[in-house]
């Protein structure tokens, strides 16, 4: 992300939230899922088709974590609900 | 033979009277594990962080979610309560029957403290895990089922 202009005055409120960068919401490799169980739930919550799901899944499974969607900090907060409400290790962070 | 089958956009459940009375039975202990505490760490698994690196955050999503994770689960006990006998589920059964036996499969595993994706469980009579042991292998063999009774589009 490129820095703001110098002479621009940010407030510099606790809670401020930069509108512009997305939140990230990212599943972590974990031992008990299954993984055919973890790729019909990307297909189900977010829509990806199954060669799609398969490559998150298998990215989750060999470098032990994916992003698999992003967006509002609301958006995001509601995916990662979405997952823990199915079992999966999902967090997120903004980007 | 497979328990669990596509049939015209509903699943055909094949199970004989005794595996019914085994789910209503772990059926029955969900229930008592999911009145535990969110931070009883026989449960804890149903309960992952989303904010790993800010407290305050994770804080405000555990206080907004928790209860709402456990109802859902405790509506999915109820579902498949209520279509243990049958012989056809529609799609919104056979996502309860998934959510509630990856539930169990998820204590299960925490309690037999699996850590590697290639653990293989060995049955031995003896152990005092066994039932453990035994019902996580026969959970996860009926979750891939289901799981890929739906993914045969």
């Amino acid at each position: 992300m490129s820095a703001a202009p110098a002479e621009v005055q940010l407030p510099a409120t606790d809670d401020e939230q930069v509108p512009d960068r997305p939140w990230i919401v990212i599943v972590w490799n974990d031992p008990i899922n299954l993984m055919s169980y973890v790729v019909l739930v990307f297909q189900k919550l977010f829509g990806y088709n199954r060669e799609q799901a398969t490559e998150l899944m298998m990215d989750v499974h060999h470098k032990g974590r994916a992003v698999v969607s992003s967006g509002t900090r609301e958006k995001a907060e509601l995916d990662v609900f979405r997952l823990h409400e199915h079992g999966l290790w999902a967090t997120m962070r903004q980007d | 033979m497979r328990r669990i089958d596509k049939r015209q956009g509903k699943f055909l459940l094949a199970m004989e009277p005794q595996e019914r009375a085994l789910i209503r039975q772990l059926l029955d202990e969900l229930r008592e594990l999911l009145a535990l505490s969110p931070d009883d760490p026989r449960v804890r698994r149903l309960y992952p962080s989303a904010h790993e690196q800010d407290v305050e955050l994770e804080n405000e999503y555990r206080s907004l979610t928790r209860d709402e994770l456990q109802n859902g689960r405790l509506a999915s006990i109820d579902a498949v309560e209520a279509s243990v006998d049958a012989e056809l589920l529609d799609v919104d059964q056979l996502t309860a029957w998934m959510q509630a036996v990856n539930a169990l499969r998820l204590v299960l595993g925490t309690m037999l403290d699996i850590t590697d994706d290639d653990d293989e469980l060995s049955f031995n009579p003896e152990d005092p895990n066994a039932r453990t042991v035994a019902l996580y292998g026969y959970l996860g063999g009926l979750l891939d089922e289901i799981v890929d009774a739906q993914l045969s589009d």
